[in-house]
């Protein structure tokens, strides 16, 4: 030790000193990495979901239809969705809206994620294909979309259609939004590229409203094979 | 620049707008120009196929009873508009309307259809577009049939009553299927259906009556307008707050405390080398 204090007021004693400086560049090294770790993962791919969105203009014909009525539509609701990434592999009910709220009813339990029935189905070739997950819920703790916002872009996305039928996408876009200013009507388009998107919730969370104030939105675009 | 006091700045802006408004509203300049008319052509009259002209130009040839063709896409103006037998000279039409007022940036169906008194005749509606809430649906009746007033019925239950020729009713549901069926207004007399109506979501379909009661030739024309779904209000998704990765407080007193010792330490270093 050359710091050593020749007049030796106890003020500045170098021995007290030394672990002083070692405990606040500890702490401060500790936190700063602890707060850093805490960040959310950028966003990436938003002009990319854009020109997914963008649809080509129809051509000028006059058609001619039967003006029977219309008759149910086949379902083809998809079945499970598998995220090899996550190791994810969770049923897929058909769901619709909460009548009460008129928000996106997901499925009650954190295990399985809800497809949007109106909008496009498993073998859509247009439009985007919409399933929600839970994040967590305060019963059940983590859901089956716990950690969707760790994918990251050309991450697989399997979702398996009627009769066992896969259809592969693979991420292109990871967004995050405030629920009040999320743009949903491009997730929930019916128009634009065939594409898979997957939300769930994210960001700070409120203890009191027992709500979370973004939503995490992952884009994934069909793979032509 | 004098500051103008809040009160006669909101009355001054308020007028402002209300006075672009009206002069907007009075001298529509191109800037203003409206969107093409989309305009569906129906065909309810049984057992005669057409030729339909548009200005004088065959737009839709051998277009048979109980189709539906369109949209066209119209700017905004007066059309001449001539249904004839297929292969007839324009002429020789059966049915024409002259300067049919097309507004811009409208959704319209021309129906060609029988009056209540059985007369073929051209009736233009107004499509309503408006956007449906999230999981409702449109529909839309139309009397248009050669036939008294009627009642229709969904489940058995009278929705739209009292309807006339060429009038029409609708309302906005929850999307899925309902049996309906049409009933001699305030009667139990069934002219039409019972039929399952698969009513979309995010659409609106239009049945219209056509035919004639008389000649017992009444049937059901529909047509469907898709496009009109809006996104969900939201996706709640959770709501145990376990996902919250935002920096606990109270790392951040941590970091702060640790910032504090380093300069503590630091000043104890210089004013121990003084």
């Amino acid at each position: 030790m050359s710091l050593l204090d020749h007049r030796g007021t106890p003020r500045s004693r170098p021995g007290r000193t030394v672990p002083l400086l070692a405990a606040g560049v500890v702490l401060a090294v500790v936190s700063g990495l602890a707060v850093w770790r805490s960040q959310p993962a950028d966003d990436f791919g938003q002009p990319v979901v854009a020109t997914l969105a963008s649809s080509a203009p129809s051509a000028a014909t006059v058609p001619i239809i039967d003006g029977r009525l219309p008759t149910a539509t086949a379902t083809d609701a998809p079945a499970r969705l598998r995220i090899p990434a996550l190791r994810l592999d969770a049923a897929v009910d058909a769901v619709g809206i909460d009548a009460k709220t008129g928000e996106f009813a997901v499925p009650p339990s954190v295990d399985r994620v809800g497809w949007y029935r109106y909008g496009p189905g498993f073998a859509a070739t247009a439009g985007s294909i919409v399933i929600a997950g839970h994040v967590d819920s305060a019963a059940a703790g983590e859901g089956a979309f716990f950690r969707l916002g760790s994918l990251g872009a050309g991450d697989v996305v399997t979702l398996t259609g009627p009769g066992e039928r896969a259809r592969t996408f693979e991420v292109v876009a990871r967004e995050r939004y405030r629920k009040t200013a999320i743009p949903l009507r491009k997730y929930f388009a019916r128009d634009g590229a065939a594409r898979l998107t997957l939300i769930t919730c994210g960001g700070p969370f409120d203890s009191r409203t027992r709500h979370y104030r973004d939503n995490v939105v992952i884009t994934a675009a069909a793979l032509v094979r | 620049m004098r500051i103008l006091p809040l009160r006669s700045a909101v009355t001054v802006g308020a007028v402002t707008l209300i006075g672009l408004g009206t002069a907007g509203a009075f001298f529509p300049g191109p800037a203003f120009a409206k969107a093409n008319a989309q305009v569906t052509v129906v065909h309810g009259i049984p057992g005669q196929p057409v030729d339909v002209y548009v200005n004088g130009e065959k737009t839709i040839p051998d277009f048979e009873p109980g189709k539906v063709a369109g949209p066209l896409s119209l700017p905004a103006g007066q059309y001449d508009i001539a249904l004839t037998k297929p292969g007839d000279a324009i002429g020789e039409a059966l049915l024409s309307v002259d300067d049919a007022e097309v507004p811009g940036d409208a959704n319209l169906s021309l129906v060609a259809h029988l009056s209540a008194d059985g007369e073929p005749t051209l009736t233009p509606f107004v499509n309503d577009t408006a956007k449906l809430a999230a999981g409702k649906t449109r529909l839309i009746v139309r009397h248009t049939a050669a036939a008294p007033a009627v009642d229709v019925r969904a489940g058995g239950e009278p929705v739209f009553e009292g309807l006339t020729n060429p009038k029409e009713a609708k309302a906005d549901l929850g999307a899925g299927t309902v049996s309906a069926d049409v009933v001699l207004a305030g009667t139990g007399t069934r002219v039409l259906g019972p039929a399952d109506l698969d009513l979309a979501e995010g659409a609106a379909t239009i049945v219209y009556a056509v035919g004639s009661a008389e000649d017992e030739t009444l049937g059901i024309v529909s047509q469907t307008i898709t496009g009109l779904h809006s996104a969900p209000g939201g996706v709640p998704s959770g709501d145990g707050g376990r996902a919250d990765r935002g920096a606990a407080l109270p790392w951040y007193g941590a970091g702060a405390a640790g910032i504090l010792l380093l300069l503590l330490g630091l000043a104890r270093l210089a004013t121990g080398r003084r």
